[in-house]
């Protein structure tokens, strides 16, 4: 009887994990057809309708890592003050603080937040604890649009 | 075997099974609760510590050189990554496992070591089902051992204790308290 239930366990588990993996795959499938299209954050800022909901590839030295749970990071374009936020998409959970100061090549979809979404985002960038101070990507936090990774790579570590 | 007898078992044996669950999700359902509260941050350690720069500066005179200056005076040079100016005022400097930020006008520096917090962070990727894969199942499984453990903790004693007596009673308050709490904070 107990051999019985462990073995109905252990093949859920299997026919789980299968589907898991299956799906995965399918996912990466569906991303590698879409066209990338290649873009400085400054070129993306200056004509976000342009790129809205496309998938871009961007890069930049990530500035900030946000410290509660890394579900925002922030990089800065050649200029050395745009920045635009990056959010976590695809398989990507969060981002490490270690990447604070690196370079990285990002790949997306460039969103445009809708007016909910910015009013959730207000209310939280408003927090009296979100940071000690005022800091530079303050604008690219407070901003509609937004960068949702679905792949990155480290260019200088 | 009567049923008491069974749910005595299940309360026992699962009790047992995912006593180290348990643990991992109370701590660091603590934990998390403090960090969405943005009381305390469980999955890093920071230490800052206070230096000053011999003289002022502006943001037109710092070139490597200047970097090169500070990574000695703050003993971090092997760990230098890349260096910008967040503001006009200040001169960010990021290390491996940190950075500086320098006060420009005043020469103040500040030293910001970062480390993952030990035994935290690792709880805290339990918690969030960072594994995924297998650990959702497992985590699935503890879910629902929980519930069973739960039931039959209510029908383990009889009598004045019992479910039919103070433990209803108990069982009642600790069901008002997180409802009257819920419809106060969003609907309120």
């Amino acid at each position: 009887m107990q051999r019985s239930i462990l073995w109905v366990l252990l093949a859920f588990l299997a026919i789980s994990c299968n589907q898991t993996v299956k799906n995965e795959g399918d996912n990466q499938e569906a991303v590698k057809t879409e066209e990338i299209v290649s873009a400085t954050i400054v070129e993306l800022l200056a004509a976000p309708a342009d790129y809205q909901d496309k998938e871009v590839a961007v890069s930049g030295m990530v500035t900030h890592v946000c410290r509660h749970g890394g579900q925002k990071c922030f990089i800065v374009a050649d200029d050395g003050e745009t920045q635009i936020r990056i959010v976590p998409g695809g398989d990507i959970d969060e981002f490490k603080i270690e990447l604070e100061g690196s370079t990285v090549a990002f790949k997306g979809i460039f969103r445009v937040q809708t007016v909910e979404l910015t009013a959730e985002e207000l209310e939280e960038y408003e927090s009296k604890e979100h940071h000690e101070v005022e800091q530079s990507h303050s604008d690219a936090e407070k901003a509609e649009y937004f960068l949702e990774a679905v792949d990155f790579k480290e260019v200088t570590p | 075997m009567g049923w008491r007898k069974w749910n005595r078992w299940i309360h026992r044996e699962l009790g047992f099974l995912f006593f180290g669950m348990t643990i991992i999700y109370g701590i660091s359902g603590i934990a998390l609760n403090h960090s969405v509260a943005r009381h305390w941050n469980p999955g890093i350690i920071t230490n800052a510590t206070s230096m000053q720069y011999p003289g002022t500066l502006q943001k037109s005179e710092v070139d490597r050189n200047t970097i090169e200056i500070i990574l000695d005076l703050t003993g971090e040079k092997e760990n230098y990554k890349q260096y910008y100016f967040p503001d006009q005022d200040h001169l960010m400097i990021y290390l491996k496992g940190g950075h500086i930020i320098v006060e420009l006008q005043t020469g103040e520096m500040q030293l910001t070591k970062i480390r993952n917090r030990p035994v935290f962070s690792e709880l805290n990727y339990l918690h969030y089902n960072k594994p995924k894969k297998l650990w959702t199942w497992f985590s699935d499984l503890y879910a629902f051992g929980l519930i069973l453990i739960a039931i039959s903790g209510l029908l383990l004693i009889k009598g004045k204790k019992g479910i039919t007596g103070r433990g209803g009673i108990l069982t009642i308050i600790g069901i008002l308290i997180p409802l009257v709490l819920l419809i106060f904070y969003l609907w309120l």
